[in-house]
């Protein structure tokens, strides 16, 4: 039971609270790792992502793909 | 892509979400064409357990949609667990089996608690593909109890159009069609909040029937012998 607790939780209550606070933000950095021809930016790795996400009190969102992501005509 | 290039799914996923992708399966170029392809979308806690899916691409509305549903029950999930872990997956696997009762009319009572793996990964005997890794299982959905009543003409004429691999059966072994959405509510009520490692091939295998791979495109040549040197 602890394990969930320890990341899960504290991770998702942070993103409650912080909701409001996350409105009032600027725009996040740079991108530095792309946007692919969308309105979202992507890290590099879920990993970075899951990092980022734990710092910035948010979610994580993954897509898995087939196929070159980068590449418009291979994806 | 076309729904994440939507300036309000773009906003939302920036407000509340940090975006990776992965990719994790190929497809065919034979001849010139391109054959198959496809994308999974999930929606994480930054430990890397799932709280939901999108299986296969979806339109902006749709995306924005889900995304939006997910906000909303990890906000209510917190409210009601308490700072408990179970109760908050919990949570969530009844929230997926109440949408999929919603909105695909099938019933399932969510799995809220984690049976023991019997499954020793680190054995012998367990199958690892050439690199090493263990394969993703697909995990086996909640039983359906039954089909919600006022939704069952529909299923059954939905059923009947469809191949038998397509359908979910239920305890009586009756085929039940439901789309990518519905089966991945059915998969969540009872695996929601388990590793994205864990559920990934449940959904890119199970649900879309993609094979997992790490080559991103494989190219065949429909006429190899084309183009050879003819020998005398």
């Amino acid at each position: 039971m602890t394990r969930y607790l320890r990341w899960t939780l504290p991770a998702l209550i942070a993103l409650g609270l912080s909701i409001p606070a996350q409105a009032d933000k600027k725009a996040p950095e740079a991108n530095t790792c792309g946007d692919y021809g969308t309105n979202v930016h992507f890290e590099k790795t879920p990993s970075d992502a899951a990092r980022k996400a734990l710092k910035e009190e948010k979610l994580v969102c993954v897509l898995h793909v087939s196929g070159d992501f980068e590449d418009p005509d291979f994806t | 892509m076309n729904a994440l290039a939507d300036e309000k799914v773009g906003n939302y996923l920036e407000k509340y979400f940090v975006s990776s992708f992965q990719r994790v399966g190929t497809f065919r170029i034979v001849g010139k064409a391109k054959q198959g392809g496809n994308v999974a979308t999930y929606f994480c806690a930054p430990d890397g357990r799932v709280l939901h899916a999108i299986a296969g691409p979806v339109n902006a509305a749709t995306m924005l949609r889900e995304a939006q549903w997910v906000v909303e029950q990890a906000k209510k999930g917190i409210e009601v667990a308490k700072n408990d872990g179970g109760s908050f997956k919990a949570h969530m696997r009844k929230a997926h089996a109440d949408k999929l009762r919603a909105e695909h009319g099938l019933v399932v009572e969510p799995v809220t608690f984690d049976p023991v793996d019997p499954k020793d990964n680190d054995g012998a005997l367990t199958y690892r593909d050439p690199t090493g890794r263990a394969l993703a299982p697909i995990l086996p959905p909640p039983p359906i109890d039954g089909p919600d009543v006022k939704l069952r003409l529909q299923l059954e004429n939905a059923a009947r159009a469809l191949p038998a691999s397509a359908l979910v059966r239920d305890r009586g072994g009756r085929g039940w069609a439901l789309n990518n959405q519905g089966r991945v509510h059915h998969l969540l009520a009872g695996h929601s909040m388990g590793q994205i490692e864990k559920l990934y091939g449940a959904v890119f295998e199970g649900i879309l029937g993609e094979r997992i791979t790490t080559r991103p495109v494989e190219v065949v040549d429909p006429f190899p012998g084309r183009g050879r040197a003819v020998r005398n």
